[in-house]
């Protein structure tokens, strides 16, 4: 919102405020203003002075020196104008003013001549495009008089308010507000006064009647008719004061009610009384399937929650946000009705939002407005009618139904609260000081019944806490002294998760030099069906900003290969995870909230490789499940039942506890290439909050081995798809209690060895906890061991 | 005898000199010193000397003795250590190559930055007392507003502009979510952060994110004022930051608070002077922050009457953005490890 410090000093005394003290005070205790805006800044030092001299300069031909007197002081400039005579009064440039950014006046030697201001035409002004002199002004204009006095309406200090931090203060949604606030932080007078007593002149020759069916929806309503009304275009005054705060001139009475809504922040409305069938305006719901169109001469679909303004005939205005193209004014108007309501503002808002016509009506109505502007609305538009329109003449009073009357609100708190919610030792006396300047009723005591002025009552205020709000924010916060609390010193309870998460990223990135990665929690249609996944199982957003991101993700997977891809075009080899969440729920529509399970994923990709990836990935992802000691863990060779992104060749389940809770493998050729990978990746992705929960192995000491260990190397000649483990397992299980350890010492394939076979070699050894195995015991389990092999159908080399 | 004497000491004097390993000197040692060496006989004959003769080659042949070892010692010091000398020289590698195969080079890996200034604030509030909670991301309307003391079609809602999801819930717009969960959990008084991952609906540019990172915080007690609110940022900042940073209080609405505040830094880039970064203002919006009102407490089942407390949400990106001059928001989400590997 633009706020006109012309407009606000007519609203309040804010003589020789400098608008950057004004707008650091309304920041540090108000609202926030975004900026301060000038028009044509350079005016408040360009100054009238008159020639008294003109001689040529001694150096150059086209330049003069003239001597001017600005009413204190002698001035010389070098000017290089055709047209400066003696006795003209001019527009002089003082030193240190600045025209844009760029072009500032100094104190200069023009060809050897000082030089003290410049003289400036209608161009440099800002006033016209004329540069083939310099300005002359009228002959009788005083001497040193600031071009921002003389042309007023070329010269604007605009404040522009965050309209966020006034959402709670609709009492701040027009110059009156911020103009009442303005003076109460400076301690000036604020001026502005509705002339109520102008009702007295208003005679009743019209019998318009209004009628509101459900106050709920309509708290009050205004009407006043005005006849001899002639519509026409703005005086110049009232044009450039609504230009000054961004609103476009259309005509008179449309002027008027628009200024009326920026000076006091109650929006009205005009109808052509002509227009209007019968004498009664009724304020209702809408019915089903009712239509209106409005001024923007859109047609309106309208629900039994909208709030209509209708005639003998229908609707005539969509209340509170904008009338209907059936009543509004037009050149030919001679008759009005000045509408001011108080509409409910939940209403408001619903109806505005659901048909996206957030205009700057149904901004203010929804903040809850103050019904007390209603009448002051009506009687400030009849003042500036009858300035703009002498002849024009009400037609009625002003009809006021208040159905609803607005309760006083009072607050019951105390000094002493106030106090000890600020926590600084403000005295009593300047509490009391700085409630009085906001308006606030009360008596000056310990306790404190303060009654709301009715600006701030509608939802503003009413609790103690928001009187601290009000005597802090003047008191200004920065006078309070920090103090520590007095609390129980105990540690906090550790969030056990949010440690486990931490050393797994630690692992991950300091032990194995992986780089974390945040992807987005949203996915996509293409992303998922270039993952393989295709069930739609996403949960969807209603209001997605895009399709690129329109659904949750159910698994870290496609985040990750779209990683790879992109990275892979920077570097040879790299090594990356995430830990984030994954969001997942059965049926999609239902109302509970989506399981969120955390993840750690991580990748690793090399353009070149001689050996496969998966064994580097399953290094990672098997060290960080022994360093945070899980108990029962497995890991399953997987072909089946993988999630389609996976090699059936080259995958693993992790099992954890008996159940599976990750899975390593290397990407699917066919996933690869719908990502474009070029090069070898392998991925692992494990349930962190399985893991955090499993069962760990509990550390405790094991007697070292005091008897002599026996080792016992094997090789056995398997088919190559055999697995490794399968084998070490025949031989671990041929006699559980004497083989301490089976190690894989060598996997050979090729000559001697047959095609489609592969020589695996192992060193067993063998040991017993309390004696030294004779030679009889080692013999024996050796037996044991092939004969177990043997069964399995594996021979030894 | 003498000269002979004499002799030895030269000729032995000279064969060390000459020598080229420390083996030669050890035969060269056992020649004169050992037990049949030249030496040794002589000094093994000196009994049968006349008594007058005897002590003045005695102490001569002894001294001869000791400037022969004390030479070789001398040698083998010198030989040895150019024997070291030679197995460093040839032990030498190129030190600024990181692999003798130089095929993948050394590269650590990386956290987060968010994550890393996220811990570390943590690690602060954890040694203040705060004790670290967690919210689900998505979340209900009822925590994320209801109990917030933004009703339904409350404007407030307009501040945040939400992601609805199919099922009717969103996307918690911001960690003070965690708020109400944190006082159903526990009873007061308590001291809580919730840190996480928040959403807006918003399009995303280089200064704004549909996804960003903030940390929740809130404490519950008796008497708690806008005083101890300041002592708490202050500290908290003073220690993100090493150093203390000058902070101003202004009013900003947020319903579930009241009074409000925004807590504006002053600008680091700049020091206040004025810059682009704070748009010439000197400060720099850092973070939200009020007495908790007391709607929120008695939707979290806290009696107002007896306690009350502050709350305050802390935005990462902007934190991060600050602390390493990154000028785009973006960066943090793309997945590009050119940027994540510089943290
Ligand atoms: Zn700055």
């Amino acid at each position: 919102m633009l706020l006109s410090l012309k407009i606000l000093s007519e609203l309040a005394d804010l003589n020789g405020l400098d608008p950057n003290e004004i707008a650091l005070k309304l920041t540090m205790a108000t609202a926030e203003i975004d900026g301060i805006k000038y028009v044509n800044p350079h005016l408040n030092t360009v100054i009238s002075a008159k020639i008294e001299n003109v001689m040529p300069h001694p150096d150059a031909d086209k330049l003069t020196l003239v001597d001017l007197d600005t009413g204190k002081e002698k001035v010389r400039v070098v000017c290089g104008a055709p047209n400066n005579k003696k006795g003209d009064i001019v527009a002089l440039a003082t030193v240190g003013t600045k025209f844009g950014e760029e072009f500032v006046i100094k104190e200069s030697k023009i060809r050897g001549e000082k030089s003290s201001g410049m003289l400036c035409s209608e161009k440099e002004l800002g006033f016209s495009d004329d540069h083939s002199g310099i300005m002359i002004l009228p002959p009788d204009t005083g001497l040193g008089v600031k071009l921002s006095e003389l042309f007023p309406s070329y010269y604007a200090i605009q404040f522009d308010i965050d309209n966020k931090s006034i959402t709670h203060r609709p009492d701040l949604w027009g110059h009156v507000g911020f103009a009442r606030e303005i003076a109460a932080l400076f301690g000036r007078k604020f001026n502005y006064k509705i002339n109520y007593d102008i009702q007295k002149t208003f005679r009743n020759t019209d019998d318009l009647k209004i009628n509101i069916q459900n106050p709920e929806s309509c708290a009050r309503y205004c009407g006043l008719v005005v006849k001899n009304i002639k519509i026409k275009e703005s005086p110049e005054w009232l044009k450039e004061k609504i230009i000054s705060i961004g609103i476009r001139p259309i005509s008179n009475i449309v002027d008027i009610t628009n200024y009326i809504m920026a000076e006091l922040g109650e929006p009205m409305h005009a109808f052509d009384r002509k227009k209007l069938a019968g004498n009664e305006i009724t304020v209702r719901m809408a019915k089903k399937g009712e239509k209106l169109k409005t001024l923007d001469e859109q047609m309106r679909d309208l629900t039994e929650d909208d709030i209509l303004i209708t005639d003998k005939n229908g609707p005539v205005a969509l209340a509170g946000i904008m009338g209907g193209d059936n009543s509004d004014i037009e050149d030919t108007t001679t008759e009005i009705i000045l509408e001011a309501a108080n509409f409910n503002p939940v209403r408001i808002r619903k109806t505005a939002q659901r048909l996206n016509l957030r205009t700057d009506a149904a901004a203010r109505f929804e903040k809850a407005l103050d019904p007390e502007m209603c009448p002051a609305a009506i009687i400030r538009c009849y003042e500036l009618i009858k300035e703009l329109i002498p002849e024009a003449e009400a037609a009625t009073e002003i009809i006021d139904n208040y159905p609803e009357k607005a309760e006083k609100i009072t607050v019951n708190t105390s000094s002493a609260f106030l106090k000890k919610k600020i926590g600084d030792n403000i005295d009593d006396n300047r509490i009391f000081e700085i409630l009085e300047s906001l308006d606030f009723k009360f008596k000056r005591g310990e306790e404190l019944n303060i009654v709301v002025p009715s600006y701030r009552a509608t939802r503003d205020i009413s609790i103690p806490e928001d009187i601290v709000e009000e005597v802090g924010r003047i008191f200004g916060y920065d006078n309070i002294t920090p103090k520590p609390p007095y609390v129980p010193c105990v540690p906090p309870e550790k969030n056990e998760k949010r440690l486990f998460e931490r050393r797994i990223k630690n692992i991950l990135a300091k032990d194995h030099h992986l780089t974390e990665i945040a992807n987005y929690s949203f996915v996509n249609e293409d992303i998922l069906k270039r993952a393989g996944t295709t069930d739609d199982k996403e949960l969807r957003l209603l209001n997605p900003l895009s399709r690129e991101q329109d659904r949750l993700r159910r698994s870290l997977m496609p985040g990750i290969f779209t990683n790879i891809e992109l990275n892979q075009r920077f570097h040879e080899s790299f090594k990356i995870f995430e830990l984030g969440r994954v969001y997942l729920k059965d049926d999609r529509k239902s109302k509970e909230l989506a399981k969120e399970i955390t993840f750690a994923a991580g990748a690793v990709f090399a353009k070149n490789t001689k050996d496969p990836l998966f064994y580097t990935a399953k290094n990672i992802a098997a060290d960080l499940i022994s360093q945070l000691n899980v108990k029962n863990i497995r890991y399953i060779p997987a072909q089946k039942d993988l999630p389609p992104y996976a090699h059936p060749g080259r995958s693993m389940f992790i099992s954890i506890d008996g159940n599976t809770s990750g899975l390593i493998f290397e990407p699917h050729p066919k996933i690869k290439s719908n990502f474009g990978i070029k090069g070898e990746a392998a991925i692992f992705e494990i349930n962190i909050d399985t893991l955090l929960k499993c069962s760990k192995q509990e550390l405790s000491f094991i007697e070292l081995q005091k008897f002599p260990e026996v080792p016992f190397d094997v090789s056995v000649l398997a088919d190559k798809h055999v697995y490794t483990a399968e084998i070490q397992s025949v031989i671990e299980k041929s006699s559980r209690e004497f083989i301490k350890s089976v190690e894989l010492t060598s996997v050979y394939e090729g000559q001697p060895v047959p095609e489609g076979m592969k020589s695996v070699s192992f060193t067993i050894v063998f040991s017993a906890k309390n004696a030294t195995l004779s030679p009889e015991q080692i013999d024996d389990l050796q037996k044991k061991v092939v004969s177990s092999l043997d069964k399995k159908g594996y021979k030894l080399r | 005898m003498k000269e002979k004497l004499e002799t030895i000491l030269n000729k032995t004097i000279n064969e060390i000199k000459n020598s080229e390993s420390i083996e030669e000197l050890e035969s060269i040692r056992i020649n004169v010193l050992g037990r049949k060496g030249e030496l040794t006989l002589i000094l093994r004959s000196l009994g049968q000397m006349p008594a007058e003769e005897r002590s003045a080659l005695g102490k001569r042949s002894n001294e001869i003795k000791t400037e022969i070892e004390s030479a070789i010692e001398e040698k083998k010091d010198k030989l040895s250590s150019s024997k070291i000398d030679h197995i460093l020289k040839s032990d030498w590698i190129d030190v600024t190559l990181n692999r003798a195969d130089f095929a993948k080079s050394f590269k650590p890996g990386h956290i987060h930055p968010i994550y890393t200034m996220q811990y570390e604030i943590e690690d602060i509030f954890s040694s203040m007392g705060f004790q670290i909670l967690d919210g689900p991301e998505v979340e209900t309307e009822y925590y994320n507003f209801e109990a917030l003391n933004i009703p339904g079609h409350h404007p407030a809602r307009d501040m945040q502009d939400t992601f609805w999801t199919e099922d009717y819930n969103l996307l918690r717009t911001h960690t003070s979510a965690i708020q109400v969960r944190g006082m159903e959990k526990n009873k007061p008084p308590f001291r809580v952060i919730g840190p996480g991952r928040v959403f807006r609906n918003e399009a995303v540019d280089a200064g704004h994110s549909n996804t960003f990172y903030q940390i929740e915080g809130m404490m519950v007690d008796r008497d708690i004022s806008v005083a101890h609110l300041i002592f708490f940022m202050k500290s908290l900042l003073k220690e993100i930051f090493k150093r203390e940073v000058k902070i101003r209080l202004r009013p900003g609405y947020f319903p579930f608070v009241e009074p409000g505040f925004e807590l504006d830094i002053n600008c680091l880039i700049c020091e206040g002077r004025g810059c682009s970064v704070c748009k010439q203002s000197g400060w720099v919006e850092l973070l939200p922050c009020g007495l908790v009102h007391p709607n929120v407490l008695r939707y979290g089942n806290i009696d107002p009457e007896e306690w009350n407390g502050f709350a305050f949400g802390l935005g990462l990106d902007r934190l991060v953005m600050m602390k390493y001059t990154i000028n785009d928001i973006r960066h943090f989400h793309d997945g590009d490890i050119r940027f994540l590997d510089q943290f």
